[in-house]
């Protein structure tokens, strides 16, 4: 134990610090998640539709998504916007708003992809029935979204989990900043506490997304 | 009946959205810089200091931070009458935390220089530096001539070593990390020939660490370490000083020093490395390699 | 905006975006090997090796390429297991691209008909040519779209290499904006650069697309 350094994770509180470092990843990750779901079912709604300027817009804000990393996005709200418009963001709320930038594209794509695949005349059905164009949503098109989305908004949280360990870089302590203050607070006594250490965080964060992603792997088959 | 409750959970969605959005958007207020008397309404000031740079700046095994640097922020803190808010830093995000104002004040182990001065307003200084290189027994660096043309010396990202190579020898290759802990790491594990940052932490490393030798104890010009503050923000500026000076007469920072430095240095550095009241003896002192 | 200082970064942002193009696709070449090899692993059912591929692809699809790094250039020196740190970034991306690409070329490959690989054989054709001439091909042109995005994922991903010390361009601005405090330059020529990578990437991906379809469905 001594020499692969698993001995430090017992010392004082640090174990539970380490949770407590995962736990701020993971609720980054579930906002970001909440808003993405209920702006992207918005924003798939509009993308669905005829207007063409509303979607060259998307297009672009779709290709902006897809092509710059998450840690330029994160740099560029974080310092940048309180050099241009004078906000002081907090660093979780920086996290969270490039979060759901990222989420809220991919959900509106996968509603727009959904929207588009259900057939004309069901549609066309409701309303002959006298649905408003509301209700159609409301009641026929969106229930039936809803299994097609679960499975894939699960998989983004995992995804999003993962992400999460690039906060470090703008100040927020998470489970890899702990396992580093870990290791430095014992280098003396533990030389080796690095192994244990990134060992543990590399099994906590696959602990946390394997059954997620299992569970959205099992309901897209059940569901699909 | 179902389809009740889905309009219920749609709409419970929709404000919780909105809500958390807002929420957000409040985190936003006006940048720059608090003065002393907004601080001390507020109740908190925010302090930048490292989380990974022990003895200075560090977290211990119950998630307190600890270290040269915190010891004071405590007494900042205790004096003004408010809670003290840790933000971890990193070496490179220093500056930029005081100018969009994230921190009121940065006391991450920061060298006094020109260039910095520009951006920032250093309060009186309270310890100090030069820069210092260690490496390993078997292969020790004495000078910088030394360094062969295929080794890599690691330093880290925005630290006064990595601006003092990048000017005086741009041909020495620079294995660059990010954060204290990293470079750290990178040098026990051998992935450079040598590691250059300030003096008092390759001091402290190589005295915590056996198989490390400091070869090159002093380089640069002898520099000092003080608090900053968002440049123009002369109200605190102002109480640090006035703070800074009276802690002179209690000898706050040797009793500082022998709190937090004394088990890794011993009693030989204490007054090469304090400086009390904001008087910096020895700046005459070691402008060796320059 | 201080448009010298700009054009004084500007060789240190090439350099940096020759770093990463060159790290990032060996990375990715690495990662279709890798994915290859395991799907096909998985195909076959080939036992004993059909397990350790599962427990690959999981384990790195369910882990932060920051964390995978973190593990290879930190902790494995401490059994004794030094590796370079570019040597390091390509195969931390060939590792964790290699568990995505495979999860593409499976659900590729499964989505093609049984009967195709039975007809095939009835032909004359052994086990190997059929799928060697009749299911990968297909398995391949179908799995384009996720292949593609695979790729980008996998060259974005690129910017957490600032940890294991190489200089990429994310951490090119970030060390210029430690030494010099220009921000918004930095920022600028940092977006700038990520869009003359992957801008011709994705643009060329959705050509190649709609190309296969083309040749499968017919215009």
């Amino acid at each position: 134990m001594q020499s692969l350094g698993l001995d430090v994770l017992f010392k004082g509180k640090n174990f539970v610090r380490l949770l407590g470092g995962l736990w701020v990843a993971v609720r980054i990750s579930l906002i970001s998640v909440a808003i993405s779901i209920a702006l992207g079912l918005i924003m798939g709604m509009l993308m669905a539709g005829k207007n063409r300027v509303l979607k060259a817009m998307f297009r672009v804000y779709l290709e902006i998504v897809r092509i710059m990393p998450q840690m330029v996005l994160l740099f560029v709200v974080y310092f940048g916007t309180t050099r241009v418009f004078g906000w002081n963001l907090s660093p979780e709320a920086s996290a969270i708003i490039v979060f759901s930038f990222w989420g809220v594209a991919e959900m509106g794509d996968l509603v727009r992809g959904a929207l588009v695949s259900i057939p004309r005349i069901q549609y066309e059905s409701a309303e002959a029935l006298g649905l408003t164009t509301a209700q159609v949503y409301l009641y026929v098109i969106l229930p039936q979204t809803f299994r097609r989305l679960v499975p894939l908004s699960i998989n983004l949280i995992t995804r999003m989990i993962k992400t999460t360990s690039l906060v470090m870089m703008i100040g927020i302590v998470e489970v890899l900043k702990v396992a580093q203050q870990i290791i430095e607070a014992n280098r003396r006594t533990s030389p080796n506490a690095a192994f244990g250490v990134f060992a543990t965080v590399f099994l906590l964060y696959f602990l946390i997304c394997w059954p997620i992603s299992r569970l959205a792997g099992y309901l897209e088959k059940r569901w699909a | 009946m179902k389809t009740a409750i889905l309009r219920r959970v749609l709409s419970a969605v929709v404000i919780f959205t909105l809500a958390l959005s807002l929420s957000v958007i409040a985190y936003a207020d006006d940048g720059d810089f608090r003065t002393l008397d907004e601080i001390k309404d507020s109740g908190v000031i925010n302090i930048g200091v490292f989380s990974d740079k022990s003895p200075f700046g560090y977290v211990d095994e119950n998630g307190d931070y600890q270290g040269y640097d915190v010891y004071f922020a405590e007494r900042i803190g205790q004096d003004l009458g408010v809670d003290i808010n840790y933000v971890s830093t990193e070496a490179a995000n220093r500056i930029e935390y005081l100018q969009t104002g994230k921190v009121d004040i940065i006391l991450a182990n920061f060298t006094v220089t020109e260039e910095r001065a520009e951006e920032v307003d250093f309060a009186l200084p309270y310890m100090n530096v030069a820069l210092g290189v260690v490496s390993p027994e078997d292969a020790v660096i004495e000078s910088l001539d030394d360094i062969g043309e295929d080794d890599q010396v690691i330093v880290i990202s925005g630290t006064t070593a990595e601006t003092y190579l990048v000017k005086n020898y741009p041909d020495i290759k620079l294995q660059k990390y990010d954060a204290y802990a990293e470079a750290k790491t990178a040098l026990e594990n051998g992935n450079g020939a040598a590691w250059a940052n300030d003096n008092t932490e390759v001091i402290a490393f190589a005295i915590e660490n056996p198989g490390f030798t400091v070869g090159i104890p002093s380089l640069g010009s002898a520099d000092t370490i003080a608090p900053a503050v968002t440049k123009g923000n002369d109200t605190l500026l102002d109480w640090l000083n006035e703070e800074i000076e009276a802690l002179g007469e209690e000898e706050f920072f040797h009793a500082d020093y022998e709190a937090t430095l004394l088990d890794t240095y011993g009693a030989d550095y204490e007054d090469t490395l304090v400086v009390e009241g904001g008087v910096a003896a020895g700046t005459d002192a070691a402008a060796a390699n320059d | 905006m201080d448009f010298e200082a700009m054009r004084e970064y500007l060789p240190l942002f090439k350099d940096a975006l020759a770093l990463t193009v060159r790290i990032g696709w060996q990375g990715v070449l690495l990662a279709f090997l890798i994915g290859i090899a395991c799907a096909i692993i998985q195909h076959m059912r080939l036992p004993v090796l059909r397990t350790v591929a599962a427990v690959y692809i999981e384990l790195f699809r369910n882990t932060p390429l920051l964390v995978q790094l973190f593990f290879l250039y930190f902790a494995l020196p401490k059994i004794g297991l030094r590796i370079s740190a570019e040597l390091c970034g390509v195969l931390g991306l060939g590792l964790l691209g290699g568990a995505y690409m495979a999860e593409t070329i499976r659900s590729g490959l499964e989505s093609i008909a049984p009967i195709q690989s039975e007809s095939a054989q009835s032909l004359g054709m052994t086990g190997m040519q059929a799928f060697r001439y009749v299911i990968l091909p297909q398995a391949v042109s179908r799995s384009v779209p996720g292949l593609i995005a695979n790729v980008i994922f996998l060259l974005k991903e690129t910017s957490v290499f600032s940890t294991v010390s190489l200089m990429d361009l994310m951490f090119t601005a970030k060390d210029l904006i430690g030494m010099y405090a220009k921000t918004m330059e930095c920022l600028t020529l940092l977006v700038v650069f990520y869009l003359i990578m992957l801008l011709p990437v994705s643009v060329l991906g959705s050509l190649v697309e709609r190309r296969l379809r083309h040749a499968e469905f017919g215009p």
